[in-house]
């Protein structure tokens, strides 16, 4: 099962095409909810602004070699490890949670649309791959779901009281669990079964690309330019916090 | 974290409990675990220990020591300096107690690794005035906390206690507390051998000077929500002086501290026009309260009174001349950083305002009300003394014992020991602790029992505020506004204009009377009907709801304590229109109330002042 | 001064939840990032501030008095043993300061069980713990009774 494409078994009752135009579909309502997203906020705006108030307070110059090696970092450090998570445990589920998502959507992708149907038989890799990201996002999320989610550990909230924050992590996990039980249910040779299992699936992924707008979803895409400009403040001295102090101040 | 919400019953036993996490709460953690190596010492606190009470910014100054390994002072000099100030009435059995041990718990300070300012020339504690040596304390609170929490059993983090529990065994004992957690909701009941309050006193109890979001800038703590008194009142213990309140002259708007600068910048105050003004009203000031305006150093009420006179003579504003003192970049740097370590909203006040006291003689007033016990002030539960010297009248068996068995104070809680400030709680800590030891051994087996229909009907109260609110949210839309229930800050706000208004508040220039008094009781009691109907949203909401209930019991307090007083003994504080002077003859003496636990009644009755003889 | 909290630094730690003494740092539902839910309960005592992680949060002076474009920020450097500040004022002057906040190991403080176990004779007297030694004098002071008396002085 885990070496198999489980899209190609698809073609039973649903022509590769509609899966394709759905990945397309999904595809561009990202791109529609972040770009709407960020005019309904101002966020473009802000984000300018920020940037021009920090080179007016800023003290150093930065060239051209200074900023790459800062993006460089920023990518290596903050968006590769989630180096900006103090916390242990919400570092390490993150870093689950996101490889594994890249992986599902990649292998996905691949899947669709290089190896639609039997016809086209999937190197063993790929499908392998795509496993490995839907459990890795599954044992991250439920993990940050239950445990770790802060509003639980720390604020006294009940585990399933959901709240506005939670409809990413929902709808992610439950597009990963739904595919991973559509994938389970569909070796079975059960088409009815498979059919509601698929759907719940596209359900869940629906709702997981199409309410970006109103999830956390997009800071994918900020998080990372917002990391990078921080590390600019902090080096051109634009940042408003004091200087980390020198080694030994002990009386 | 549970899966689905229900709440749970928490059962908590201990040999000591200690109510509040603040300094005096750290010092009888400590002491507990030294003398009772074997006991089980429990620390209970509504927020964190690491920052919780009035030192989570931290402190710039120790305000008590005594400095007497230098033969710097003596107790009985502290004794003298603390009855001079508040106008002869302080318990000095218990001043002189306090002031004696508190050099101990400042070297534990220095060993526990606070660090201290040192005079270059003589090596010793840079002192800031007679009383008070300079410290980096921004980590003082986290320090002592640490020492707390390696010597208590367990300490209980966000956990509100409402309520003290009384011995169903015998008469006048008590036997634990009830409270809530503050993230989880579960009820807990504490049941203790020992009981040892050191809780806040009471900020927020009269309309403060900013009503936005500036109430929060209280001069002293905001979460200091008048526990230390509720707690003890509720169960029918004595409380002394209640109606002595305090008044803060400080710097305009964030209340920044003015005593480093008084002290060891040497400022010192002009009014509008430039002028020095206090001599101005030495003869009127003589006229309310006789000799006692020649003490030195003048009482803090006194200079209080003339700051307020020259406002009212329409002389303000008044300021701190700091431009001479800010010249010395070391001088500067003090002034800053005493901010820094202690207030750091002044700081931001200076900030956003473009005052430099380089450059700008900054503003000054005077506070609204406060009441506490461990400042230039000493309102609180009516203890019993050192069992080495105290006069009979003042002692009944273990030092800072209540009048109830068993029923410890500390810090804010003890009422009659002026001046204690951070180290002198401490201390009082660490000596309550003692004694509540002493009390546990002696207990033997005949411990105090729990009733327990008396904590599941506490349960029932204390979390109506949040049955309140469920119910009632169903009859209206939305937003604030109910016919059925208060939120607890209207209730709050309610309370510090009742206060204000009628019991000596900012806007009559302190001053009240008794129809005024009557009339502020009148309005409290329909005030404390409606706390019946309090509603609480979350738990969060609900520890504000208790809050208020503490303060409004504490108020009831103060209102008939100053009623029952009836001169202007403090003027600069508050003052009795109608018994506008001093009147040593009638009250040179404590004025004592003991709220009888079945009916609600008040009994006031005087008890007599012993002085050290000089 | 009330305190807000960044949202493109805040990761959710909940750090500020944890120690914040007025039970007023929480988290918000929309945002999973912490927030202030009661300004006029904060008494800007900089707990949260300084025990944020990120840096994440900082403080606007209470807006009754407290006009905009002024900075208070700080470091709070546990390892170092400092803790620096830099205040900018709304004209833009700059003032910078550092001061020790230790000057042991955190966790090094002794344990009061660590110490020998008192005798009975000292609990039966008035010296706490370590006294008089720990008063660097010889003799607990005490008064007599009746060097206490009434009257007015």
């Amino acid at each position: 099962m885990l070496t198999s494409n489980p899209f190609a078994e698809l073609a039973v009752f649903l022509p590769p095409i509609a899966m394709q135009v759905y990945i397309i579909l999904m595809i561009v309502a990202v791109v529609i909810g972040t770009v709407w997203d960020m005019l309904h906020k101002s966020s473009g705006q802000y984000f300018t602004q920020r940037q021009e108030k920090a080179k007016a307070a800023a003290t150093t110059e930065l060239s051209g070699a200074d900023k790459a090696s800062l993006a460089i970092r920023t990518i290596a450090v903050d968006v590769a490890t989630a180096g900006e998570f103090c916390n242990v445990q919400r570092r390490i589920s993150h870093v689950l949670m996101f490889y594994g998502f890249i992986f599902y959507l990649v292998m996905t992708i691949v899947m669709v649309f290089s190896y639609p149907t039997n016809a086209t038989p999937t190197p063993a890799m790929i499908p392998l791959l795509w496993n490995i990201g839907v459990i890795m996002l599954l044992i991250g999320g439920y993990w940050f779901f239950l445990f770790l989610r802060v509003n639980v550990a720390k604020d006294g909230q009940a585990v399933f009281r959901l709240v506005p924050a939670d409809l990413f992590i929902v709808t992610l996990l439950g597009s990963a669990s739904f595919a991973f039980i559509w994938e389970i249910v569909q070796t079975t040779g059960n088409l009815a079964a498979t059919k509601i299992v698929f759907g719940l699936y596209i359900l869940f992924t629906t709702l997981l690309f199409g309410s970006v707008r109103w999830s956390k979803l997009a800071h994918m895409f900020f998080k990372p330019v917002v990391a990078f400009q921080r590390r600019v403040e902090e080096a051109s001295g634009a940042s408003s916090l004091p200087a980390p102090a020198p080694s030994s101040e002990r009386s | 974290m549970g899966l689905f919400k229900s709440r749970k019953t928490v059962f908590v036993d201990s040999d000591v409990l200690v109510i509040g996490g603040g300094m005096a709460g750290c010092g009888a953690t400590y002491e507990s675990r030294y003398w009772g190596r074997d006991l089980k010492v429990v620390c209970v606190e509504k927020a964190n220990i690491e920052r919780s009470g009035a030192v989570a910014q931290g402190l710039y100054a120790i305000n008590c020591y005594m400095g007497m390994q230098w033969g710097e002072n003596q107790p009985e000099d502290h004794v003298r300096y603390a009855r001079n100030d508040l106008m002869g009435l302080v318990r000095e059995d218990l001043g002189y107690d306090m002031a004696r041990h508190v050099d101990a718990s400042v070297h534990l300070f220095e060993e526990w690794g606070l660090p201290m300012m040192t005079d270059p020339k003589t090596g010793r504690y840079q002192r800031e005035g007679k009383w008070q040596i300079m410290i980096h304390g921004e980590s003082y609170k986290p320090i002592v906390a640490e020492a707390a929490r390696k010597a208590a059993t367990e300490v209980y983090n966000r956990i509100m206690v409402t309520h003290l529990l009384m011995d169903k065994t015998k008469a006048n004992r008590v036997a634990g507390a009830v409270g809530f957690n503050v993230r989880s909701g579960d009820f807990y009941v504490f049941r203790a051998k020992a009981v040892i309050v050191a809780a806040g006193g009471a900020s927020n109890i009269y309309k403060p000077r900013s009503v936005g979001e500036g109430m929060g800038r209280t001069w002293y703590a905001p979460w200091s929500s008048a526990s230390a008194y509720a707690l003890p009142i509720l169960v029918g213990a004595k409380m002394m002086q209640m109606e002595n309140r305090i008044v803060l002259t400080r710097f305009k708007d964030g209340y920044g501290p003015v005593g480093a600068y008084f002290l060891h910048l040497k400022t010192y105050t002009e009014n509008a026009y430039g002028n020095e003004y206090e001599t101005t009203w030495y003869d009127s000031t003589k006229e309310i309260v006789g000799d006692y305006v020649d003490r030195h150093p003048v009482p803090t009420c006194l200079r209080n009174h003339a700051f307020l006179e020259e406002m009212k003579a329409g002389r303000g504003p008044i300021r701190m001349v700091t431009k001479e003192a800010f010249k010395d970049p070391h001088l500067e740097t003090v002034g800053w950083e005493n901010f820094l370590g202690m207030t750091i909203g002044q700081a931001v006040v200076w900030a956003s305002q473009n005052i430099d006291p380089k450059h700008t003689n900054p503003e000054l007033t005077t506070s609204e009300p406060y009441v506490m016990g461990s400042h230039a002030t000493c309102s609180g539960a009516w203890s019993s003394g050192p069992e080495d010297y105290a006069p009979d009248e003042y002692q009944w068996g273990y030092n800072r014992m209540m009048t109830v068995d068993g029923l410890f104070g500390a810090g804010d809680t003890i009422g009659g020991t002026a001046h204690k400030f951070s180290s002198g709680s401490f201390a009082e800590g660490r000596i309550a602790a003692k004694a509540a030891v002493k009390y546990v051994n002696d207990l033997g087996k005949e411990v105090p029992q729990v009733s327990e229909d008396e904590y599941k009907n506490l349960e029932k109260v204390v979390f109506q505020p949040m049955e309140n609110y469920a119910v009632g949210r169903n009859e209206i839309v939305a937003g604030t506004v109910s016919p059925s229930y208060l939120l607890p800050l209207h209730g709050l706000q309610r309370l510090e204009k009742i206060m204000d208004e009628y019991v000596g508040g900012i806007s009559s220039h302190y001053t009240t009377n008794e129809p005024l008094l009557t009339r502020g009781l009148e309005l409290l009691e329909m005030l404390k009907e409606d706390l019946d109907h309090l509603g609480a949203e979350d738990f969060h909401q609900l520890q504000r709801a208790w809050e208020l209930q503490h303060r409004v019991l504490a108020s009831e307090s103060v209102t008939h304590h100053t009623m029952y007083r009836k001169e202007t003994r403090w003027p600069g504080y508050y003052y009795r229109g109608d018994h506008p002077k001093l009147d040593d003859t009638d009250w040179h003496c404590f004025t004592l109330s003991r709220r009888n636990r079945e009916s609600g009644e008040w009994e006031m009755e005087k008890a007599p002042v012993y002085h050290i003889v000089d | 001064m009330p305190t807000f909290v960044y949202m493109t630094s805040c990761d959710g730690c909940g750090e500020c939840v944890d120690i914040c003494p007025s039970d007023i740092m929480h988290i918000d539902p929309h945002h999973r990032r912490a927030y202030n839910i009661e300004p006029h309960f904060c008494w800007e005592c900089y707990s949260c501030v300084k025990a944020c992680p990120q840096n994440a949060i900082d403080v606007r002076g209470y807006s009754e008095f407290a006009p905009l474009g002024h900075s208070v920020r700080v470091l709070r450097e546990e390892e170092k043993f400092t803790i620096s500040w830099k205040i900018k004022f709304r004209d833009g002057r700059e003032k910078n300061f550092v001061s020790p906040i230790r000057t042991t190991p955190w966790g090094s403080i002794k344990s009061a069980s660590d110490y020998e176990a008192p005798s009975q004779e000292a609990l039966n007297s008035q010296e706490l713990a370590h006294e008089p030694d720990g008063l660097n004098i010889d003799e607990l002071p005490a008064l007599s009774r009746d060097q206490l008396k009434l009257g007015v002085v």
